[in-house]
């Protein structure tokens, strides 16, 4: 399940900073992508929310933004929701 | 400081609980004056506890924002706002209510009342919450705490007694912070005052300018020597008693544009607003109009800084700070957006990574914040003559 959820947000990473050559680790940070900036943050949300069929909580979009976070807490997050 | 002190040599949970909550009501108990006051203040508790709870159990949208409508709506009222006392009742402008630390207990109640809506806030005992609203460590001006970080503090409440650095660091912060309060703050808005009541009979454009020039970097330094003083000895205060309040500066002045600008200064306001005006607005903008998203974007940041403009103050001045700083943040994004079309992402990466333009960018981005800043006093009259006074004599 996990790599189906990684693939998928992925796509939806490449789409979002119109990069198709990003490739996703989990120990990726924000400063790790180019752009990946407060506006590009929530439309990544947005486009993550259309696409995997979750929606994120306020406190949670702005946890995924905080220091120390990764993509990968952000693959436990979708995880978590999709088992939900 | 007397109960950071004694709260180290208690060894129970509660007891330290109980202490600090002693000192929380104590300290409202000494900046709440009048019955009004008492029972505007009990109202707002009261309700906001209630709807809280109201949300966890039940979160429906329309109960949410039926809540959120009346509180912000109460909010306006008690804070009569300039512009809009024309359009209130008399018997509401003749009563003049001051509650101490509103404006920042609005921010907290909000973020309980879409936390809870969202399911993000699991168990919210009354002494809890009591305690989160009252905390004297950002009862009256921040900084903004988050409920779930509060309570990750509040249910340890563990004093740095064994650290004997940590104690000496916070202590230090404390004396940093009276001496930016008390020396360094004063002299800036004494010197601020005394140029800004003589500044219209300057007849040499020079000599205008030259204090113009003074009087443009005074008034936030003032600000900053005051509020960043008070953040200190705050922080520090709370850190004594086992609490880690959220940093409010992150070198400001050295922002290089109004976006990163709000980043670092008072930068749990700015988080407070991204988080529950921006995103939101945002978002609901954009899934309604999704091909308009770059121009949403625009609207959505002027939007929210114009907002935190106005929060600041009920008199016209905040309303200019408000548009200075709503224009400041939606012209940042759009150079921004302009760079990227023009010279793609790689070349704003460079143009980003150039010293050279970094440190253009931050003088220039300083003068702005200065120029938002000067229309901090509430003289508004007097700021306008000034700017219109240095304009004649330069043009």
């Amino acid at each position: 399940m996990r790599d189906t959820i990684r693939r998928e947000i992925e796509e939806v990473f490449r789409n979002v900073f119109g990069d198709q050559e990003l490739v996703l680790q989990e120990s990726m940070t924000a400063a790790d992508v180019d752009g990946w900036d407060s506006l590009a943050h929530i439309n990544l949300i947005i486009a993550l929310e259309k696409r995997l069929g979750v929606r994120f909580a306020t406190a949670e979009i702005s946890r995924l933004k905080e220091d120390g976070q990764t993509v990968g807490s952000l693959l436990d997050l979708v995880e978590q929701k999709k088992r939900a | 400081m007397l109960g950071s002190a004694v709260i180290i040599l208690i060894p129970s949970l509660l007891l330290r609980q109980t202490l600090l909550a002693l000192c929380n009501f104590g300290f409202l108990a000494s900046m709440v004056s009048g019955t009004a006051a008492w029972v505007a203040l009990i109202v707002f508790l009261a309700s906001g506890y209630l709807a809280t709870r109201l949300l966890q159990e039940f979160p429906r949208r329309i109960l949410l924002v039926t809540y959120l409508c009346a509180l912000v709506l109460g909010f306006i009222v008690i804070k009569q706002y300039a512009f809009l006392k024309p359009m209130l009742p008399a018997a509401i402008v003749s009563q003049v209510v001051v509650v101490v630390g509103l404006s920042y207990m609005l921010f907290r109640q909000i973020h309980l009342a879409v936390d809870a809506f969202q399911g993000q806030i699991k168990s919210l005992p009354l002494w809890r919450y009591l305690n989160y609203q009252l905390n004297l460590f950002g009862l009256t001006a921040g900084p903004i705490q988050r409920y779930q970080d509060f309570s990750l503090g509040w249910d340890r409440l563990q004093p740095l007694r064994c650290d004997f650095q940590s104690v000496t660091k916070a202590y230090l912060r404390v004396f940093i912070g009276v001496i930016k309060i008390m020396i360094l703050a004063p002299p800036c808005l004494e010197v601020y005052e005394a140029f800004a009541r003589t500044f219209l009979d300057l007849e040499t454009p020079w000599k205008a300018i030259a204090k113009f020039a003074l009087l443009l970097y005074l008034y936030p330094a003032y600000i900053y020597f005051n509020f960043s003083g008070y953040c200190d000895m705050v922080i520090a205060g709370a850190s004594l008693v086992g609490l880690k309040m959220p940093e409010n500066f992150n070198l400001p002045f050295l922002a290089r544009n109004m976006i990163d600008y709000w980043t670092r200064w008072h930068r749990t306001l700015g988080f407070w607003i991204r988080d529950y005006v921006f995103n939101p607005l945002y978002k609901a903008m954009v899934e309604r109009w999704p091909g308009r998203a770059l121009w949403l974007a625009l609207i959505c940041y002027f939007i929210a800084l114009f907002l935190t403009g106005l929060w600041h103050g009920s008199t016209w001045n905040f309303v200019v700070f408000g548009l200075l700083n709503g224009l400041g943040v939606a012209a940042a994004k759009c150079w921004e957006i302009i760079l990227t079309t023009a010279i793609g992402r790689q070349g704003f990466k460079k143009y980003m990574q150039s010293p050279a333009i970094r440190a253009l960018a931050i003088v220039a981005n300083f003068h702005f914040v200065c120029l938002t800043i000067a229309f901090f006093p509430a003289d508004l009259e007097r700021t306008w003559g000034i700017l219109k006074h240095v304009g004649a004599l330069m043009f």
